[in-house]
């Protein structure tokens, strides 16, 4: 966690005013593009157990005659469009469109945790299982009574059956949230992990209390207002 | 064990230029030949004898910290074997058995490949494996995606890859840890896939030496064309293998058999068979096309297969 101070009721504020995320599609590559939705239209992410069963199609990406089609990998509606590229050349990483995604309260749980916990992110795409010692230690105490400091080997990178090492470098703390499942696939930038400082826990367990009781409370008044 | 003039650094060389040479010259160019030669040629750098070790990495990690430790580098090519190795352990700390009459060992590599280039080392180990015991006229060897060796149906060998930093200046290797059944012919019970050796297949007693030397070549050869390919990708060159493949791939497609087979997969399937899917290729950078029974198709990167037909 930084040690910035971070405003939760604004950040719980936002999330009751707009509970929703908003999925920046960019460009994967240079090349000419050519939009598979519009505006307004549903989609949907990835699916199935692996989530080996691509989402619908968002746009084809096509660079000397070689075609690429790039599909969602979350659900929602098509916020914005850059319509006035359609056809046209673009540079890597320009924004396409966005997607607007409702968040489920588990959701919101994890983007707040996500703002306030140190995230340990994947160096490539790959599967990761945590280093042997790490992962004794969790089976003994629990992930929350795990210390780990920077330097300290953590996880290991499986890629091609050769295993790499992967060190933690970041604020010392607990391991409160774990991002991954040995055998499915991280991407590159994805977090693998959440750490905490030991002072600041009962703070982050204050926050998922009052969401839960907010989401609650929010979701029995829309019942009884229907 | 006494490596004596069979295998050494300069037996090793001269076996690289003249016999890997001939065994190549139907397939690539001489010009291209010597440079893919003179990539490999740091394989067995320097080759270290034991008698008897715990572990080949561990020996291997042991000489990257104290090189470390006195600002020294750990030379790349360095090869340990072991005549027996009393707690060999493969994947997922799973055991190895390591007793006299095989081949066990490590070769250490200074990380200086590309990651593109260096996610292949596991497959080379793989291929130089398959292309030892064949040269040798081991029988039907084929190599299971990603690296293990098997004879017919029973394992003759495994790879384990691993990257190593060392602890003061954190510089990077690869360890290529390998293991062959050559000689020994004694397994403890309750393995979890049939193990065989040469001996027992071929019904003769190999010389270990010369098989170590035919290995530690073809592990070259192999290397050198990891490095070879990574230097054609970054001049913007066709890959050399067939239909412009990277030729490393294209050898693993002709000695593998595991295109097309119905398979179980799990990323330590000894603990967990995640799912069955019959494989239906090899993608440009090495990982496993699978079609699943959904008729959705995944691409496996990582993790361990059994063949169910």
């Amino acid at each position: 966690m930084s040690g910035k101070k971070i405003d939760f009721d604004e950040i719980l504020g936002k999330y009751h005013s707009d509970p929703y995320d908003y999925v920046d599609i960019h460009a994967v590559h240079t090349g000419v593009v050519s939009f598979r939705v519009k505006e307004g239209d549903l989609v949907d992410g990835a699916s199935g157990e692996w989530r080996h069963i691509p989402g619908n199609q968002l746009y084809e990406i096509s660079r000397e005659r070689n075609p690429k089609v790039v599909t969602s990998r979350t659900n929602g509606t098509i916020h914005s469009i850059a319509a006035e590229l359609e056809g046209q050349f673009v540079e890597a990483g320009e924004k396409l469109l966005t997607i607007r995604h409702p968040l489920k309260k588990k959701e919101i749980i994890e983007s707040i945790l996500k703002e306030v916990l140190v995230l340990f992110p994947a160096p490539e795409r790959a599967k990761y299982y945590f280093a042997l010692d790490v992962q004794s230690r969790i089976e003994k105490k629990g992930a929350r009574a795990v210390t780990i400091e920077p330097g300290d080997e953590i996880i290991t990178m499986s890629l091609m059956k050769r295993d790499t090492p992967v060190y933690y470098s970041g604020e010392a703390g607990v391991i409160h949230s774990i991002y991954f499942t040995p055998g499915i696939s991280v991407d590159q930038g994805e977090p693998l992990i959440g750490v905490c400082s030991h002072d600041k826990l009962p703070l982050i367990q204050k926050i998922i209390t009052k969401v839960k009781a907010d989401w609650d409370k929010i979701s029995s008044e829309q019942e009884a207002a229907a | 064990m006494d490596c004596g003039d069979w295998l050494s650094p300069r037996s090793l060389l001269r076996s690289l230029q003249r016999d890997e040479f001939d065994d190549r010259k139907s397939d690539f160019s001489p010009e291209i030949i010597h440079e893919i030669l003179s990539f490999g040629a740091v394989v067995g750098s320097s080759i270290d004898c034991h008698c008897c070790l715990d572990r080949a990495m561990d020996e291997a990690r042991r000489l990257i910290s104290d090189n470390d430790r006195k600002n020294c580098s750990t030379e790349s090519g360095r090869v340990i074997l072991a005549e027996r190795m009393e707690q060999a352990r493969g994947r997922f700390a799973r055991s190895w058995h390591a007793p006299i009459g095989g081949l066990w060992g490590c070769l250490i590599l200074a990380d200086t490949l590309l990651p593109e280039a260096s996610r292949l080392l596991p497959l080379a180990l793989g291929v130089a494996g398959c292309e030892a015991v064949a040269k040798l006229g081991g029988g039907p060897v084929t190599v299971r995606w990603v690296n293990d060796l098997l004879l017919g149906s029973s394992k003759l060998g495994g790879f384990l890859a691993e990257q190593y930093f060392s602890p003061v200046h954190g510089e990077s290797f690869h360890l290529l840890g390998f293991g062959i059944n050559v000689n020994n012919h004694q397994f403890p019970s309750g393995l979890a896939e049939q193990p065989t050796s040469l001996a027992l297949a071929t019904g003769r007693k190999i010389d270990l030496a010369p098989f170590s030397l035919l290995f530690l070549r073809k592990l070259a050869w192999n290397y050198g064309l990891i490095c070879f390919e990574e230097k054609q990708m970054l001049a913007g060159e066709p890959f050399s293998g067939h239909d412009g493949a990277h030729a490393l791939l294209s050898r693993w497609r002709e000695l593998s058999d595991t295109i097309g087979r119905r398979v179980a997969y799990g990323y330590d399937i000894q603990k967990n068979l995640q799912y069955r899917a019959t494989v239906t290729g090899l993608s440009a950078d090495g990982g496993l096309q699978l079609l699943l029974d959904d008729g959705s198709t995944i691409v496996e990167h990582s993790g361990e297969l059994r063949y169910l037909d």
